[in-house]
């Protein structure tokens, strides 16, 4: 404990480190409020900086683009109703309208407080909840794990964009793309056609790169002639007594909303925010000033949003399964930096776990002051001309693409995927659940395979496994409770 | 009804059926090898069965609920898919990815609608050089030779 306490202490005195995120939030910001880029598309880009890293720095990097870019999002929302991120869109609900009142330096103070304490909120959960289930999960074997990510990919039903039965298609997608290459256990080669670049598989960086930065580009295409309205901005109000009366409740609950929905494998940071949104309507002595600009549903929306970053993370640091396509990135970026997301990771690499814990507490109270300080001058980033943006995204995504194996086959596949990413997106697909689908493909073949030759190819034992069960019927009640549910309720009616 | 709607359903079963039958042309391997596990082939046709599943229960949602028209892309769209073509063909004659990307850049640029020439022109040089040597030096990522590259690495 003094140990894991130490080094989450560390960051807060390593310069180094200090420096680093102190940059990487500015450029998380500057992420955050540029709309279509977000915390994933900014995660995929910089991962292949994050090469020559050491792998704390690397996650460190990571984990702050992702906090901070959360929060930015809102900076958008507020004063030009368009969410830089889609985590941000429950802001947009009450922030423009207030801000549209003349009171955007209110708007943005309620925000910015909200997110910090619902990012360190949910960054003490994760200190203290990450331990406890590795613990539980170091009992795990492969009918446990096999189980568990039937479980996560269950919950892809639920992610945000998309339809459950779209997104369960895209999960599937993406479960069936990790099996190109040659098979772990016989080697034999599937779906290759004779390239063998494809050999060990399709690496994730440039097929990420392409499902959420090129096809983001494309689809930022489509609003080439689109008119922003901004409303003006003098400075950012800290809340005052009066605001703090009425939003702690409100902070409270969506603050333990958020973590919890993020903890869930494959929710996020926008089903926290609208789910905080919409608790914090239903508790409020005021619901007639919801949708008008009140300062409840701009904090019961952001304390839950950047909560669900650091429940997000629990789940993709012990179990090595993303709740999220930013975690999806995260996870990756564990990988490439030889920290095998699980249970062991908590007993081998202690201290380096505890200190992505610090850099993203840290990256917490950086954003706040840059949110009190900054807003009026990242809400100006936000109007860079498309036609100059994106231009530079491409050149970032192609060469980020080369940059990890140095092959050209990794730039074709990133704009192969994007091009795919972006006609799935336009049928209503998200992109997320083909990520997450891509990252567990290998792990639900791998402990199925295991789990077979435990038992002698008797499938069936694994149902016999009570934690196994316990997850599968999870994932059972996940896909089906609300239909059974829905036609049970019709019966009685 | 409207058939059209049945587009995405259509283009699922034929992409599942395609994997089932490319599945099944995969070697099987011995049994001392395999052993109680399953073979290749077994997991992508268990993954293409459950992907028909889910694609009928989404053809009969859309019977129900009709899908929103997807309305057709316009010019920035196309081009800038054109463009990856172009970028492809670029890298593949000049072997440099450095002479292709300023040139995507540029015109990408101008189809999205960037009227001053010299704005587009000077960020499709200034950003390509800057990533390179950010690469170059402090990532160490060497990129492939060609026509420019070929100058620099001599």
């Amino acid at each position: 404990m003094i140990e894991a306490l130490s080094a989450l202490g560390s960051v807060f005195v390593d310069p180094y480190l200090l420096g680093l995120i102190f940059a990487t939030t500015i450029l998380g910001v500057i992420i955050g409020v540029l709309p279509g880029l977000g915390a994933t598309t900014g995660a995929a880009l910089l991962l292949p900086f994050t090469l020559t890293m050491e792998p704390v720095q690397a996650i460190a990097v990571l984990s702050t683009i992702y906090v901070s870019a959360t929060f930015a999002g809102s900076i958008t929302a507020i004063l030009i109703n368009t969410p830089g991120t889609s985590a941000a869109a429950a802001t947009t609900f009450d922030g423009y309208p207030l801000a549209q009142k003349g009171e955007a330096g209110r708007a943005l103070g309620v925000a910015v407080v909200s997110s910090t304490i619902g990012g360190v909120f949910s960054v003490i959960v994760l200190c203290i909840a990450a331990p406890l289930l590795a613990r539980v999960a170091y009992e795990f074997r492969p009918p446990e794990y096999f189980a568990l990510t039937i479980f996560g990919l269950s919950m892809l039903a639920s992610i945000s964009a998309g339809g459950a039965v779209k997104n369960l298609i895209g999960g599937v997608f993406g479960v069936w793309l990790s099996t190109i290459g040659a098979e772990r256990v016989t080697a034999i080669e599937r779906f290759m056609f004779g390239n063998y670049d494809l050999y060990e598989g399709l690496s994730f960086v440039p097929v990420f790169i392409g499902l959420f930065a090129i096809s983001e580009l494309l689809v930022q295409s489509k609003m080439v002639n689109k008119v922003v309205n901004a409303v003006s901005l003098k400075a950012v109000k800290l809340p005052t007594k009066d605001d703090y009366k009425r939003i702690w409740k409100t902070i409270v609950r969506s603050s333990g909303i958020g973590t919890f929905i993020g903890i869930l494998p494959a929710e996020g940071a926008t089903v926290a925010s609208m789910i905080g949104y919409s608790e914090a309507k239903r508790w409020s002595k005021n619901k007639e000033e919801f949708g008008k600009g009140s300062i409840e549903g701009i904090a019961g929306a952001e304390a839950a949003n950047n909560s669900a970053t650091g429940g997000a993370m629990v789940p993709t640091m012990v179990l090595g399964i993303p709740g999220s396509g930013t975690t999806a990135i995260i996870l990756v970026g564990l990988m490439v930096h030889g920290l095998r997301p699980g249970a062991y990771l908590f007993t081998e690499q202690v201290e380096k776990v505890y200190q992505i814990f610090g850099s993203m507490l840290l990256a917490n109270f950086m954003f706040m002051a840059m949110g009190l300080y900054a807003a009026k001058l990242f809400a100006r980033v936000s109007l860079i001309p498309i036609s100059i943006l994106w231009p530079i995204v491409f050149a970032l995504s192609v060469i980020g693409a080369y940059a990890l194996s140095q092959s050209l086959v990794d730039v074709w596949i990133a704009l192969i995927f994007g091009v795919i990413g972006f006609f799935a997106r336009r049928h209503g697909f998200a992109v997320a659940p083909i990520a997450v689908g891509l990252i567990l493909g290998e792990m639900v073949e791998t402990n199925l395979q295991h789990s077979l030759k435990m038992f002698d190819g008797q499938w069936w034992m694994i149902f016999a496994q009570p934690l196994a069960l316990f997850f599968l019927i999870l994932a059972f009640l996940g896909l089906c409770g609300p239909y059974l549910f829905s036609l049970i309720t019709r019966q009685k009616n | 009804m409207n058939i059209k709607i049945f587009s995405i359903p259509l283009f699922l079963t034929i992409f599942s059926i395609v994997v089932i039958y490319l599945s099944l042309q995969l070697e099987t391997s011995p049994e001392m090898i395999v052993g109680d596990s399953m073979q290749a082939r077994s997991f992508p046709i268990f993954l293409m069965v459950i992907n028909l599943i889910l694609t009928a229960i989404l053809a009969f949602q859309f019977t129900r609920v009709y899908p929103k028209e997807v309305e057709l892309e316009k010019f920035p769209t196309w081009s800038s898919m054109l463009l990856f073509l172009i970028f492809y063909i670029l890298v593949s004659v000049s072997g440099d990815m450095f002479v292709a990307i300023p040139v995507v850049m540029f015109l990408l640029g101008i189809t999205w609608g960037q009227k001053k020439i010299w704005i587009s022109l000077s960020n499709a040089i200034i950003t390509p050089l800057f990533i390179f040597f950010l690469f170059d030096y402090v990532l160490q990522v060497r990129f492939p030779r060609g026509w420019l590259t070929n100058i620099y690495y001599g």
